[in-house]
């Protein structure tokens, strides 16, 4: 008897929770699915499937060319990023000088200080040196990474001191030794540092909102903000919730082939 | 085992440092010359975008500032007191702080039980369902999905009302009050980061020893006990650092305002980010959003110095 009412108990829990979790999947994942949905299926005047929505959409704003920017402005920061985060890294990783922590503390400055509370001072820099309304000036506050930079100097100093010795036996040079000795080591610490950064970068609206202010420096998001503004007076939802699919449905499509290695990547990045 | 690469890295320093004592002093100087060279560049950038413009702030908060953005002699606290005299400010702080406390608050809590979720479950059958739903928030940009709750929330035509029209209760302009807009804008803030946070507590997680889960397990199988003595002092740290990004993150919110609301009705959405942006870029109030900008600077570095003296101890071992 208390058996079978364990038993039933038991049922009733994993009832439950599959009710809970699917709660859980509704309340988050049906948002997205609307918008596809109201996107993909929702004409003017009859439901099924329509690519009319997206054809209007890039008719209402030039999305390929927004697309362009952001995968210019991401790319390009990103080497940047990483190009001086490497160098700069190795040399704190590996080289003892005067002013060492003072050097040091100017790019943790960098990554404590939010280029939020900065926004009205890095408008008029950019003003002065004229690169309103372009990518450069987009891109030009974050081109030196704080984060970059600890991120590489931890891995060059985990590199044994060891290898960089029989290279010098082997007959390399200071540079050779950097790009066959340091540099394969730090790809973990690169690859996790590229996540972060194309995330931040793909997302990131105040900044490359103020500083764009015609198609060419334009950025998607801020693109896609725009339409929303024109939609909301015009009230052309569907061409609204085009614009927001054209937007998230690359990185979901990605998402759904991947989940469990990015999910993964990612808890590994953070694993500390 | 470990101390010996450590052993011979410190005599190899040594002897180079020995080496190069006997060389006299410009020779000696040349390779650093060349290192700093290599550093100019990426100092100058840092120097030029933020120490300058941080220095600029600091200096403007306590000045006179043209329309054209000029300071024009010494103002004393004047920026700090047309600031807190400004029955707007007290409108935005206010917003602020009620969005700020409520999101960051749900959002942890959320995190915290859905990590507890997922970490009993992780190999569930169907759950990859259950990921790609969580998770969709948390691969979009703010501004997509805001863009999402707008169309939700429209009033008539969005699917909110709906609903309420199909189940038989009248519409409502969600976005057209202050306290339902303000929660609108607070819904949107949990639901995007809730499952953002939950990552970081399931990486927490991972760092509890499977010898200890065993034990958990057998020992304790209501969980209660090893839940209190266990699990939450395990990821106290954990906690701790999502709830200061939370901080970071809700404070920082500006993308949801712009999109959904622009501030209204009323300034009933007003939040500091984009009363900010509206000194400066609308207003053209440069010495009150000098003044604004060093209190945020202020207040936001602590922040993210905290989480990154919370990350360094775990994480990079940054000394």
């Amino acid at each position: 008897m208390a058996v079978n009412a364990m038993h039933q108990f038991a049922q009733v829990w994993r009832g439950l929770k599959w009710l809970g979790f699917a709660l859980i999947a509704l309340l988050w994942g049906f948002p997205t699915v609307w918008v596809l949905y109201e996107a993909l299926f929702v004409g003017d005047k009859k439901i099924g499937f329509t690519l009319k929505n997206f054809i209007d959409a890039f008719a209402a704003a030039p999305f390929s060319q927004y697309a362009v920017n952001t995968f210019v402005i991401v790319i390009g920061l990103l080497a940047v990023q990483l190009l001086f985060g490497a160098v700069v890294g190795f040399i704190l990783a590996r080289y003892e000088f005067p002013f060492k922590s003072l050097i040091t503390a100017i790019f943790i400055l960098q990554i404590v200080v939010p280029i939020y509370a900065l926004l009205i001072p890095d408008y008029q820099i950019l003003k002065s040196f004229h690169l309103l309304d372009t990518k450069a000036g987009i891109m030009l506050p974050y081109a030196v990474s704080g984060i970059a930079v600890l991120s590489f100097r931890q891995a060059f100093r985990s590199v044994p001191r060891e290898l960089e010795e029989a290279a010098r036996l082997d007959g390399y040079g200071m540079w050779g030794i950097f790009r066959r000795v340091y540099l394969p080591q730090t790809i973990p610490a690169a690859v996790a540092f590229s996540v972060i950064s194309v995330t931040y970068h793909w997302t990131d609206f105040l900044w490359p909102m103020i500083v764009s202010n015609t198609a060419q420096s334009r950025p998607i998001v801020v693109g896609l903000a725009m339409l929303a503004q024109a939609s909301e007076s015009g009230m052309q939802w569907n061409l609204l919730a085009a614009g927001t699919a054209i937007v998230i449905l690359p990185v979901l499509l990605i998402f759904i082939a991947a989940t469990r290695k990015i999910l993964n990547a990612f808890s590994h990045t953070f694993n500390w | 085992m470990r101390i010996e690469p450590l052993n011979s890295q410190v005599v190899l320093g040594t002897k180079t440092r020995l080496g190069g004592e006997a060389r006299p002093i410009f020779v000696r100087a040349l390779p650093h010359l060349a290192r700093y060279g290599i550093l100019l560049v990426p100092i100058l950038f840092v120097v030029t975008f933020v120490l300058i413009p941080l220095v600029q702030t600091l200096l403007h908060s306590f000045q006179h500032i043209s329309v054209r953005g000029q300071a024009e002699g010494f103002a004393g606290l004047k920026n700090y007191q047309v600031l807190f005299q400004s029955p707007l400010f007290l409108q935005v702080a206010k917003n602020t702080l009620i969005y700020t406390t409520i999101s960051v608050i749900l959002c942890v809590v959320i995190a915290f039980l859905l990590s507890l979720l997922l970490e009993a479950n992780s190999n569930g059958r169907g759950s990859r369902v259950l990921l790609i739903s969580l998770f969709s928030p948390t691969i979009m940009p703010t501004i997509a999905a805001a863009n999402i709750w707008l169309y939700f929330l429209t009033p008539r035509f969005g699917l909110v009302d709906r609903l309420l029209a199909w189940v038989g209760l009248g519409h409502e302009n969600w976005l057209g009050h202050p306290g339902t807009a303000l929660g609108a804008l607070i819904l949107l803030f949990v639901w995007k980061y809730a499952p953002y946070f939950t990552l970081f507590l399931l990486a927490g997680f991972q760092a509890i020893p499977p010898e200890v889960r065993e034990a958990m397990r057998t020992e304790d199988p209501s969980g209660w006990y090893s839940f209190r003595r266990v699990i939450l002092p395990m990821l106290a740290p954990m906690i701790a650092f999502v709830t200061t990004m939370a901080l970071l993150y809700s404070v920082e919110s500006v993308d949801p305002v712009y999109v959904m609301t622009q501030g209204g009705p009323n300034n009933g959405t007003n939040l500091v980010m984009f009363y900010l942006y509206q000194l400066g870029f609308n207003y053209f109030s440069w010495g009150p959003a000098a003044a604004l900008s060093a209190l945020l600077l202020v207040g936001l570095s602590t922040l993210s110095g905290l989480s990154l003296i919370v990350m360094e101890r775990r994480a990079f071992h940054w000394q």
